[in-house]
């Protein structure tokens, strides 16, 4: 028994969660991001934390290599082959405006421009039957142009190929064959087994944009562990929230490219099932962006399309919803009023307290001159933060509006805080579910220096904290499993739909899905399967996406439709006819992920570090200071508190207590007494 | 009432509004039974407040910019503002009232808090059908009466209940009436939305300093907008264009446009348009208000909010009985067509001000498709309804968009062809870019699209496409886009180029080939740079041929430029 090692890198850092299998302890560790060749700061960081390479059982990994190459354009370039006739719809990429009021409007720019996308004559009917079949000349001129111009990626999107992807197939074949194994062909049905032509080409060009360099990067982490001596095989984070090897990640490495924030989504599930908590809703806040995730009976949302600079993508996803706000937002005036967000700071200049040149007030700022950040944190490490300069942003902006220095910081925060509020009440009520029933679990940098206000707005009772906030999302990557999606289109009435049809298509699917769990090195009693339907009323476009299983009564699913349709919509048709659009089915192996608690640190000495003059509504208080390594299991404390830890700030106003439990997790709640 | 307000919780308040706004809006778009609701986004919900001025309106629909409260508005001054009582819900759609076509279906409901009014939600969708002549709507009607059912404000819920009697009265009085109940739900549905979320903000905060917040919030948005149309030039503009004719095979239908910009007040004057029309290109006044406004929010302050205090320094005037302002019986079904115009025109007109925020015109109307019979799968029928996206104009430093939805329409998206094809009987064997068909400028103007249909059963066609008389016009030198096109091909019959035609019967296997009009472009096409026109080329947007005509630009056979055959020929 050795250790469970989770690497999660991020823009700045690359964080560390160790899980100790013998011992029953985790630690964490941070290495400074190596931009250039990410994995040299992941093996810097596996040599200082770990002595002996051959005690890592398990190693999983998430990685932002294929979003980063999306973000700054520097993909491989892809060309783009569809159906005869029908090749611009990717280019005219279905019309809309996402914002209404501009005559200069522009749309999103697309990865493929219109010369790289060519056509093939083939043609299938809407039941997938064969209208014109693949006229496999016509590759002819593909093929030179591919070797012509050096090309090393292929996307294939063919009309219909949702439903029989033949064609498809096929034109995989006739490319491999003759270009050999050096041209990445990604095939659309493979990505994305849905209808929408464009959304499902845009997947697919995904997939073969980012392809070649998630390639080259995981080839070179692989060769490095295992020069280090680990003999693990390397797993990957994918956006649905779980886990693939990475010689399957290779593949289809479009599931990898927004796993960043799913691992502290993947956390809270756990701290769920750990805690006996059913639902949660999990915040993070960083130095732009405030992200939110939903925990419903103990399992994250998880959607099927999503949007990344206007381009969408089919794939499933752990729901992690965003807005513009975190500890980098600006506060600025407009006709005499205040405005706090969505424009940032930034890195550079930064708050005005990172003494980078930065003079209007930031959130951070307003933070640092309450109090709530000690002038001795180093923000992200290495940070030395400049009081004075905070203070003078807050100045020249208060006296604009006629407050005080003090008033007006904390007016920023409570604008700030009141915007999130309404985002997560947004989330929280489409779901139809009451935030005052649910916990809250803050992690990421300033999460937790928030969470108390925000759950004051919103009725919430609870507030946890898990240990090392800063690392969860690493962490959460140690708590999940093995994970395949597979989506068979399913399009009949439901009057039309009898179970052993339903049944027929899962046999299908579950042949499949073991096949793929299997490649994963999963012995068959730890597979395991979830069935759901996407469903809807007989005219609308949205799906409601519904747990099923066998034996599949369609009266009973019925049933279970329309309640869930009136718990998401606050109203239902019973009675009224239904259809079904895909039957889904999730294929896991399980993974050893025992949830070990964190230890206080017994070298730590006193919890209590000292006292800070912080002010809380106006008043100036004197706050102790803890240090979270020397809190104990089970003690509990009185706000105002400030508790530190190496990567984050938790505040507590008073009127709230802190309990540390079992686990090692603050949990905040009102003062009852 | 002088509740005194600081800035921290009238931001807070201000969020909250917007924030109400799209959460209705998202209630309603993702419960929405019809494609043109949830797809085309053909929908507008407000938060008003107790006197029908608007807290928090989503972007939807443009064409619905500010009109919601004029619903409320009008249903007082009928019967009284004692008229409303908690647990209504009322509808209506009267174009007269409402200023749209009667398919846009207006629902609104009083909010109460502590038993006192202290609100309205609202929201408008356009419902699939409303009982019309033929079905979606009629595109030759000339009186009211053929368009469909008319409503004036009626209540649909009586105590938290709803009225089961007018109920099925809208039941029996259109085609797919089990899509108008669920989209009437949906919009139900959003009103509670915004009912919860208001609540829970006077809970917190008290209705006087909500109020109060009202108050302070409405005076930054007028403003704001003083500010910035102080900063036009004064001066009095001029624009005037035409649609095609009224449907009904009339001459061109003239559209003029006098703006007076003085201080801190804008002026809008429709006067020496033309006089309301037999064919259904009328509406009522309130819809034009909003079309005035959708264009002053193209050019001022474009991505702030909507509330009460917008639109205070704009005035719309429009004759009383022309297409802006008409009266019963007109029709009313394609009342949007001259309002589309009437954007581009007001664009087009503060030209000289604001050079830099304009753009060339656009291709101009929805371009709207029915197709409608008999599924021989389902043996059920089948009406598929759709606007066709085009080409935008080109601006001081940036081309045109191509393919994009008109400038009246929301967050359209087109129907996948997948998609289409699964629930219609019919293939889209063609669906590209129109190459040459955007303006030639040193900015190009955005090309449109070609998009062809073959029926698969016998079937009837319905076209409404307009902008052929003034096609997109360009800008400082720019030349036009060219205007819409539609083939009809039956088989072994002669080709037929129609624009506008009204449940034409075409037999199974009938191609129908429609062509959107491109942008216009923006400055002289021999200033743009030739390496830019080679590109278009290579892309396709622009043809060999259109290069060396229309830009000066020589290609080789390689397709590169040759530089000193282009010099020669921008020198003549």
């Amino acid at each position: 028994m050795g250790y469970r090692v989770a690497v999660d890198i991020g823009g700045t850092f690359t964080d560390f969660v160790l899980a100790d299998v013998t011992n029953k302890t985790t630690t964490t560790g941070k290495v400074l991001t190596t931009p250039g060749n990410a994995a040299q700061g992941v093996m810097e960081g596996m040599r200082q934390m770990i002595a002996d390479a051959n005690s890592v059982d398990f190693f999983v990994h998430g990685t932002t290599v294929g979003l980063n190459a999306f973000l700054e354009r520097k993909g491989a370039r892809v060309l783009l082959v569809m159906t005869q006739g029908v090749s611009d719809s990717y280019t005219i990429a279905r019309g809309d405006r996402k914002t209404l009021y501009r005559v200069q409007y522009r749309k999103p720019e697309r990865l493929v421009p219109r010369r790289d996308v060519l056509e093939v004559r083939e043609r299938l009917r809407w039941d997938g039957s064969v209208l014109t079949p693949l006229h496999e000349e016509d590759f002819t001129p593909i093929i030179e142009k591919i070797r012509a111009e050096g090309i090393q990626s292929v996307a294939v999107c063919f009309i219909h190929a949702y439903v029989n992807p033949v064609h498809e197939l096929r034109a995989r074949e006739i490319l491999k064959a003759a270009l050999g194994d050096s041209i990445s062909v990604t095939l659309s049905h493979e990505i994305s087994r849905e209808w929408r032509e464009y959304e499902r080409a845009s997947s697919a060009i995904m997939n073969a944009y980012i392809a070649p360099i998630v390639e080259r990067y995981l080839q070179s982490l692989e060769k490095e562990l295992a020069g280090f001596g680990t003999q693990t095989p390397v797993h990957v984070m994918q956006s649905s929230g779980g886990v693939i090897r990475a010689k399957t990640a290779r593949e289809q490495p479009v599931h990898t490219l927004l796993s960043g924030p799913v691992g502290g989504a993947i956390g809270c599930a756990a701290l769920s099932k750990a805690t006996g908590r059913k639902d949660m809703i999990g915040v993070d806040m960083g130095g732009t962006s405030f992200d939110m995730c939903l925990i419903i009976d103990g399992k994250p949302g998880v959607s099927n399309e999503t949007e990344q600079q206007g381009l969408p993508l089919l794939l499933p996803l752990v729901e992690i919803h965003t807005i513009g706000a975190g500890g980098g937002s600006l506060a600025w005036l407009e006709a005499g009023a205040l405005r706090v967000g969505p424009q940032s700071a930034g890195a550079v200049p930064g708050p005005a307290c990172y003494g980078r040149g930065g003079t209007q007030p930031t959130v951070t700022d307003a933070n640092l001159f309450l109090g709530r950040i000690g002038t001795d944190a180093r923000l992200g490490g290495w940070m030395q933060l400049d009081y004075d300069a905070a203070g003078r942003a807050i100045h020249s902006v208060a006296t604009q509006l006629n407050l005080s220095d003090i008033e007006f910081a904390e007016g920023m925060l409570s604008v700030i805080n009141a915007k999130m509020a309404d985002a997560i009440r947004t989330i929280t009520i489409q779901v139809g579910i009451d935030p005052r029933d649910i916990s809250m679990v803050a992690y990421g940098g300033a999460g937790s220096m928030h969470a108390v206000w925000l759950a004051r707005e919103l009725g919430i009772k609870e507030i946890i904290v898990p240990w090392s906030p800063g690392t969860f999302s690493a962490w959460g990557m140690l708590q999940t499993d093995i994970r395949r999606d597979l989506t068979s289109n399913f399009f009949h009435r439901a009057v039309d739909t009898t179970s052993e049809m339903i049944q027929s298509v899962f046999n299908r699917l579950v042949e499949e899905g073991s096949a793929l769990i299997r490649e994963e090195d999963v012995a068959d009693e730890d597979i395991y399967f979830a069935m759901s339907a996407d469903i809807r009323y007989i005219g609308q476009e949205y799906v409601v996406t519904i747990p099923i299983h066998a034996p599949y009564d369609i009266a009973e699913i019925d049933r279970n439709f329309h309640v869930a349709y009136k718990i998401r919509y606050g109203h239902s048709t019973p009675g009224a006819p239904l259809e079904f659009v895909n039957l889904r089915l999730t294929a896991f192996g399980r993974l050893d992920s025992e949830i070990m608690g964190f230890q206080p640190n017994a070298d730590a000495g006193d919890p209590v570090k000292g006292v800070r003059e912080v002010y809380f509504d106006g008043v100036k208080m004197q706050t102790t200071i803890l240090n979270r390594d020397a809190m104990p299991i089970d003690t509990h404390y009185e706000g105002p508190l400030i508790i530190d830890e190496q990567s984050a700030t938790t505040v507590v106003p008073p009127g709230y207590v802190v309990h540390v439990d079992p686990l090692g997790n603050v949990i905040i709640t009102r003062n009852q007494s | 009432m002088t509740t005194q307000i600081d800035p921290v919780t009238t931001e807070i308040i201000r969020n909250a509004f917007i924030s109400i706004a799209q959460d209705m809006n998202a209630t309603l778009i993702r419960s929405a039974y019809s494609p043109i609701i949830y797809e085309g986004k053909d929908c507008s919900v407000a938060l008003l407040d107790n006197h029908g001025n608007v807290l928090g309106q989503s972007l939807g629909l443009p064409l619905f910019l500010g009109n919601l409260q004029v619903c409320v508005q009008l249903t007082a001054e009928l019967y009284g503002w004692d008229h409303f009582r908690p647990g209504d819900v009322f509808l209506m759609n009267d174009s007269y009232m409402t200023g749209t076509h009667l398919n846009d279906i207006t629902v609104f409901a009083p909010i109460y808090w502590h038993d006192k009014l202290v609100g309205f939600s609202a929201s408008r969708a356009h419902w699939l059908d409303v009982g019309a002549k033929d079905a979606g709507g009629p595109m030759d009607s000339s009186e009211i009466y053929q368009e469909g059912m008319r409503w004036p404000p009626t209540r649909i819920y009586e105590n938290d209940k709803p009225r089961e009697d007018i109920i099925e009265l809208l039941r029996r009085n259109g085609r797919f009436a089990f899509l108008a109940i669920g989209d009437m739900n949906a919009q139900v549905a959003a009103g509670r939305t915004g009912e919860a979320r208001y609540r829970g903000i006077l809970d917190r905060f008290g209705y006087d300093t909500v109020m109060a917040a009202r108050d302070e919030i409405f005076r930054q948005s007028e403003q704001l907008e003083r500010e910035a149309v102080r900063a036009i030039p004064d001066g009095v503009y001029h624009a005037e264009g035409y649609i095609d004719n009224d449907g009904l095979g009339n001459q061109p239908v003239p559209v003029k446009m006098t703006v007076t910009v003085s201080g801190e007040t804008m002026e809008i004057d429709l006067d020496g348009s033309s006089k309301q029309t037999r064919g259904p290109v009328n509406c009522g006044f309130a819809q034009t208000i909003s079309a005035a406004r959708v264009a002053f929010k193209l050019l001022v302050n474009p991505s702030r909010s909507v509330d009460g205090g917008t639109f205070k320094t704009l005035t719309i005037k429009a004759p009383e009985g022309s297409i802006f302002r008409a009266q019963e019986p007109a029709a009313c079904q394609w009342y949007f067509t001259p309002l589309g115009l009437l954007i581009d025109l007001f664009v087009t007109a503060m030209t000289p001000a604001m050079p830099e925020k304009v753009a060339a015109a656009h291709y101009g109307d929805s371009m709207v498709i029915f197709l409608a019979g008999v599924d021989p799968r389902s043996s059920l029928p089948y009406l598929a309804v759709e606007p066709t996206p085009g080409g935008w104009g080109a601006y001081h430093n940036g081309d045109g968009q191509d393919a994009l939805i008109n400038n009246v329409n929301g967050a359209f998206k087109d129907l996948p062809i997948e998609v289409y094809e699964s629930k219609f009987p019919v293939m889209i064997h063609n669906y590209h870019i129109r190459t040459d068909s955007g303006g030639a400028g040193e900015f190009r103007g955005g090309c449109g699209l070609v998009r062809e249909y073959t029926v698969g059963p016998d079937s009837y066609l319905s076209l409404w496409f307009d902008r052929s008389v003034t096609p997109a016009w360009g800008l400082y030198g720019g030349g036009s886009g060219q205007g819409p096109d539609v083939q009809v091909l039956v088989p072994e019959k002669d080709e037929q180029h129609l624009l506008k035609v009204n449940v034409k019967p075409i037999p199974a296997g009938t191609v129908v080939r429609t062509h959107t009009g491109g942008g216009g472009g923006y400055g002289n096409p021999f200033m743009r740079d030739p390496e830019r026109v080679r590109m278009d080329v290579l892309d396709g947007y622009v043809s060999r041929e259109a290069a060396r005509s229309h830009y000066g630009v020589v290609l080789t056979d390689e397709l590169r430029v040759d530089a000193a055959a282009t010099k020669q020929l921008r020198a003549q």
